[in-house]
């Protein structure tokens, strides 16, 4: 056996490993029940915001806190509190993707992703992205 | 139908283009693939082959020049044109929008692909027919894909010329339907106005020649197996490589810039699937120019070269799958939409990936084996490692990206599955030793990994590390083989170096971590062994020193990425009392009251103001005046020291974009962007009085109204008003409004504004709540429905910002090494073109 092939076959073995690792800390788009089973993990949600909720940003009270009510897919309400400045245009977003974990009653988002609906009659969806950490 | 106004002929000029550009470039590759049968001078078939490749790159051009020609003119019955640009747009963003839609990117690619495919005709040469051949192909799938026909019910490509009143989205618009819809138009939709930057016109043409560019070599290696030439092929594919890793490279390296400069990621690097689909093609089209070079020099390793060289030109394809068949749809921020070519871009894959495959299986016995092992001090040993470690990089990035796609493909399943195995370890292992392990939850779908950085990281950083070594200590292996003791002596001075220098910067830093001394001294050694090299053994001559260039670019790079990021510092910290506990530690974002002074770190900062931009193109702008102090310590002043101005984009389209500013300095970046700001009064022109703008609520009793920090609540109509009390007439008939305000601390006020009719005279006392800024009015009672008018005034709350300031330091470093990557590759590929002739 050269030692090209020993080598090689190292490699192929670190190559494995890498894509195990990819498996086990890929996420999960999940909803707010099961992400309050476990509260150590975090989850991707989506859901739609709850318009009719209060939606609070006081920067003068606190720039780096935004919260807001969520309902995701399968009809759950929760209350979700946001580490950063309120996204622009937040309340026209469709669709929300936020990830983070529950805690007792809320729900801590790390980032948060919003689908604007297009003001054209256009089907595209346009994506942003907010993140808690810079 | 008659439609006036519209320019057909231009449409049937572009399809004209595009149906002959797709036949002749099926002719050229046909006839190219005959020719190979025979003797090649003087063959007839290589001779059509190349004049119907001339005919296909006329018919590339006619369709850029009408496509242009219809945008310039703004011919918006045109659906590319109206979607793309507008008149308001600035001339210079005019190939922008030529290049914004996914047919003319695919365009784009195609010119390079001509391009690069003459100067291969013009060296001549026996190469001509496989290379171009083979390109010729690839322009059969890229013209194909403008063709926009329906062949047996399925749409073949997307139609650049398409009208707009033919468009699906658009014809069931009832003005559309109407002769003279173009009356109706009075503007074309426009570039995005996140892209009007002048990175959307340098950006793009650089990446699309660094795609196109992989396809040469690709081309070669194919041609090589298919004209029984298998290892001719690699000498004259070497200096193209190498232009191809030097374009895709400064490609990247331009998004990286892009996204640091101007979008709002809060660095260079996001790890974003967009991103990663053209590092990844750039990380094995390194590896295959390294092999070519082994091969060159010592004729090992062509299996590998074959395999990298063809990887590197399926992973350009399926990037361009990831990008543009819209699956990357909610994991990334800028990917195309789809455009409905997935299946074709998949038939596309496949026929390269099989074509390839059948080739190399078909002729592996003829490829020349390699007889004799290669020793572990030579180069070639290190440097195929190093290809190797480059692969797993590629493998582990395309593998994380493509989560999507595997999600798609019900991949969870497996995982599963493979979940299910290892719980039944687990729980063995559970049972026997009364462990407690958790068992893997079963799960219905994927998702990309939560912190991406982290993942990415983990597995890039260490990987970085080995090919920072690696690139370090290479060059000092000779070919075949090298006398250990001497390498050993070589080498000793720069890792004696590297080690004190990087002592030295790790204690100035301060750094804490093991893992970032270890990158530290990684990314020194490289720099200075590769200077060594250069120094000592190539005796600073520097055309022949592009590979200790380019690798000290890369140390560059590696030290500028873990200084910038391991110490930047987020200054714009938040000083109020507020603490929301272990779970929001980070207080990033700080406010800003137009006015005030704020201390930050080492600095004063002030919000000045803000301004519309004046041109008609940047009226859409918002600049925000922000002025940095410094305390002079003898005067006790504040000294101004430099102002910047973050910018918001009041984006119809795409939502408000705001665009950060960074003060650059020699050793260090100052990053500001604004994260938040009120718009509200934007457009009000009073916007200097105290009051806002009045709104009018029709209320019944029981309404609530919501405002900005109460809410109001009709609870009554008093129509016993005390008007003594008012100094109102006797005679007079009066109202009063009942409002219930309730404050964010639930306090309660009730104000009373009152109605009252005189004679023929209706007017009304308002009320002014001064705590909460709020003025009350109740002007009418409408007869219809019976509701109140209530008038809302609010008072102007102090103009604001929320904003974030970064500092970056050593940035420079990163910038600088790629400039000596780049300048590196030009000068290895000068002497590759020199020793050939």
């Amino acid at each position: 056996m050269k030692k090209t092939h020993i080598v090689a076959i190292i490699l192929i073995a670190v190559g494995i490993g890498a894509i195990l690792s990819t498996v086990s800390s890929s996420g999960t788009y999940s909803d707010f029940s099961v992400a309050a089973k476990n509260k150590d993990m975090d989850y991707h949600v989506n859901g739609k915001l709850d318009k009719a909720k209060d939606i609070h940003y006081n920067p003068e009270e606190n720039a780096n806190l935004f919260t807001f009510y969520m309902i995701d897919k399968k009809g759950v309400e929760r209350k979700v509190l946001y580490n950063g400045s309120k996204p622009q245009d937040f309340e026209k977003s469709d669709e929300i993707v936020l990830v983070g974990h529950c805690t007792g009653k809320d729900f801590m988002a790390k980032t948060i992703l919003l689908k604007c609906p297009s003001k054209y009659s256009n089907p595209n969806e346009d994506m942003k992205e907010f993140k808690a950490k810079g | 139908m008659n439609y006036p106004g519209e320019h057909p002929i231009f449409g049937q000029l572009g399809h004209l283009f595009v149906a002959l550009a797709f036949a002749a470039a099926l002719l050229s590759c046909i006839c190219y693939f005959a020719s190979l049968k025979g003797e090649l001078i003087g063959n007839s078939w290589a001779r059509i082959g190349r004049i119907a490749f001339g005919i296909h790159s006329f018919a590339v051009a006619g369709i850029v020049a009408t496509m242009f020609y219809v945008i310039y003119n703004h011919y918006f019955e045109y659906y590319y044109a109206w979607y793309h640009s507008s008149y308001t747009l600035p001339f210079r963003y005019m190939f922008a929008c030529f290049w914004e839609g996914q047919e003319g990117s695919f365009l784009l690619w195609a010119v390079w692909h001509v391009v690069l495919s003459w100067i291969i005709i013009w060296k001549g040469g026996e190469w001509e027919a496989p290379v171009v051949g083979v390109i010729a192909t690839v322009q059969v799938f890229l013209s194909s894909m403008l063709l926009g026909v329906y062949v047996f019910g399925y749409k073949l490509g997307s139609d650049p010329f398409i009208y707009l009143r033919n468009n699906p989205e658009m014809q069931n618009l009832p003005f559309i339907k109407m002769a003279d819809y173009l009356t109706k138009i009075k503007d074309g939709r426009g570039l995005n106005p996140l892209l009007q930057n002048y990175w959307m016109v340098i950006h793009p043409p650089t990446l699309f020649l660094g795609f196109a560019s992989t396809v040469v070599p690709f081309a070669f290696a194919l041609g090589g197996l298919i004209k029984g030439k298998y290892t001719e092929w690699v000498k004259p594919a070497i200096p193209w490589a190498f232009f191809g890793v030097m374009i895709l490279g400064t490609g990247v390296l331009m998004g990286a810039a892009w996204a640091y400069e101007a979008l709002s990621f809060g660095g260079f690097w996001a790890w974003d699937p967009v991103e990663n689909a053209s590092l990844v093609p750039w990380l094995t089209f390194v590896g295959a120019a390294h092999l070519m070079l082994i091969f060159k020099h010592r004729q090992h390793s062509i299996v590998s070269t074959y395999i990298f060289t063809i990887v590197t030109f399926l992973l350009v394809l399926y990037s361009t799958f990831l990008t543009r068949s819209g699956i990357l749809g909610s994991t990334s921020v800028h990917a195309f939409t789809d455009l409905g070519m997935s299946g074709q871009l998949i038939v596309y894959m496949a026929f390269y990936v099989l074509l390839s495959a059948y080739l190399l299986i078909k002729n592996r016995k003829k490829l020349p084996k390699t007889e004799v092992e290669e020793e572990i001090s030579s180069r070639e040993f290190w440097m195929f490692i190093g290809t190797l470690v480059l692969m797993i990089s590629a493998m582990q990035i395309t593998f994380t990206t493509s989560i999507p796609v595997f999600d798609k493909l019900g991949f969870y399943h497996i995982t599963n599955g493979l979940g299910s195995v290892v719980n039944l370890f687990v729980g063995i292992i559970n049972r026997l030793f009364g462990a407690d392990i958790h068992l893997i939850a079963k799960r219905h779908n994927l998702s990309p990994p939560d912190d991406p950085k982290a993942h990415y990281n983990l597995w890039q950083l260490p990987i970085a590390v080995i090919l920072g070594v690696l690139t370090a200590i290479s060059q000092f292996f000779k070919y075949k083989t090298t006398d250990e003791k001497e390498w050993m002596k070589k080498i000793s001075l720069s890792l004696l170096l590297s080690v004190l220098l990087s002592a030295f910067i790790s204690w100035q830093l301060e750094f804490n971590r093991v893992n970032y001394f270890i990158l530290l001294f990684t990314s020194i050694f490289t720099v200075i062994a590769n200077f060594d090299f250069m120094v000592r053994v190539l005796k600073l001559k520097v055309g022949l020193s592009g590979a200790s260039i380019a690798h000290i670019g890369f140390g560059m790079i590696l030290l500028g990425i873990l200084i910038s990021n391991s110490k930047s510092t987020i200054i714009s910290q938040n000083h109020s009392d507020v603490n929301l506990g272990k779970d929001f530690p980070n207080n990033e974002n700080v406010m800003l009251i137009k006015g005030d002074t704020v201390p930050m770190k080492d600095y004063y900062i002030s919000y000045k103001g803000r301004h519309r931009g004046t041109a008609i193109t940047d009226e859409k702008n918002l600049y925000y005046t922000i002025e940095y102090f410094k305390r002079n310590p003898d005067t006790k002043r504040l000294d101004k020291e430099f102002e910047l101005m973050p910018t918001v984009q009041l984006n119809q389209r795409m939502g408000n974009v705001s665009e950060p500013s960074t003060k650059r300095f020699a050793m260090k970046d100052i990053y500001t962007h604004i994260t938040y700001a009120d718009f509200d009064d934007v457009e009000d022109p009073t916007s200097d009085s105290i009051y806002k703008k009045p709104i009018t609520k029709q209320m019944k009793v029981g309404d609530t109204v919501a405002l900005v920090n109460s809410l109001l609540i009709l609870t009554g109509i008093d129509k016993e008003v005390d008007k003594a009390a008012m100094k109102l007439n006797n005679t007079d008939l009066a109202a009063g409004a009942i409002l219930k305000v309730i404050d964010i601390n639930k306090h309660e006020t009730v104000a009373v504004p009152v109605m009252v009719i005189r004679g023929n005279n209706l007017f009304s006392i308002p009320v002014t709540l001064d705590s909460l800024g709020l003025k009350l009015d109740f002007p009418k009672i409408n007869p219809e429905n019976g509701k109140a008018d209530i008038v809302i005034t609010e008072k102007r709350k102090n103009e604001f910002i929320i904003m974030k300031a970064i500092i970056f330091p050593w940035i420079n470093l990163l910038w600088l090494g790629a400039l000596l990557m780049i300048l590196g590759c030009l000068v290895a590929i000068r002497k590759r073109l020199r020793t050939r002739d």
